[in-house]
């Protein structure tokens, strides 16, 4: 069941965030796309992470909801357009990859200073 | 792609787990579930202006979308595990989001195209 729950909870949010944002963007440019972080990602993370759809032990690592939303978007051009536009996404995917690495990294590396209270 | 729109979009992808781990959980903390809805548009709608919005990642010619969301997924299991976070069990929800994005995607390309 927790399994179920998890799969539901990576889906929605990634069916909403892939088909709905583009279109608030279309409206109103730059602007909608800032506010649809805020009417999209909102409940989905009320839902997900904060009443727990998706489901993490204390001890677990942290799977976030993009995970899904990220995935969502590969597989609906996938799907949709074909096998050659996940080949022509790698380079992309690989360089966002290390990028996140990096980031996850230092983050956890200033909270343990932060928490310190040194320099 | 150019080694410096390279450089831009690794510099994307670290900017979205870095901002999340940092200052969700504060927002939380101060605001209760109201700053999950602060954070959803003081960080990922700003990240998404300057990823999305401008183009600093920049997406393969003729490449299915690549969206900062794998960011957030990728960085948030490294910093978890970095800080003691089991890696082992995150795998069924990595499994989770494999199933979970494989199915939403077929759903949004039978209407969508």
């Amino acid at each position: 069941m927790k399994f179920l729950r998890a799969v539901l909870g990576y889906a929605i949010a990634g069916m909403i965030v892939m088909s709905v944002w583009g279109e608030f963007v279309g409206v109103w440019g730059i602007i909608g796309g800032w506010l649809a972080a805020f009417a999209i990602i909102g409940p989905m993370w009320f839902m997900n992470h904060f009443l727990g759809l998706i489901h993490h032990d204390a001890d677990s690592g942290f799977v976030d909801m993009g995970l899904g939303i990220g995935l969502t978007g590969l597989f609906r051009d996938t799907f949709g357009v074909g096998f050659d536009a996940f080949t022509a996404a790698m380079p992309t995917l690989a360089l966002v990859a290390v990028g996140a690495i990096l980031g996850g990294f230092v983050a956890a590396k200033v909270e343990e200073s932060m928490e310190k209270g040194g320099n | 792609m150019e080694l410096t729109l390279m450089l831009a979009t690794v510099a994307g992808g670290f900017l979205f787990p870095f901002l999340i781990r940092l200052l969700w959980g504060k927002l939380v903390d101060n605001f209760g579930t109201f700053g999950g809805w602060m954070a959803a548009l003081f960080i990922v709608g700003t990240t998404w202006a300057i990823n999305h919005g401008t183009g600093m990642i920049t997406q393969g010619d003729g490449g299915a979308w690549i969206d900062m969301g794998f960011a957030a997924g990728i960085g948030l299991l490294t910093a978890s595990v970095v800080r003691g976070g089991s890696f082992a069990k995150a795998v069924p929800n990595v499994i989770a989001a494999i199933v979970g994005g494989a199915l939403g995607g077929l759903i949004l390309s039978f209407f969508l195209f």
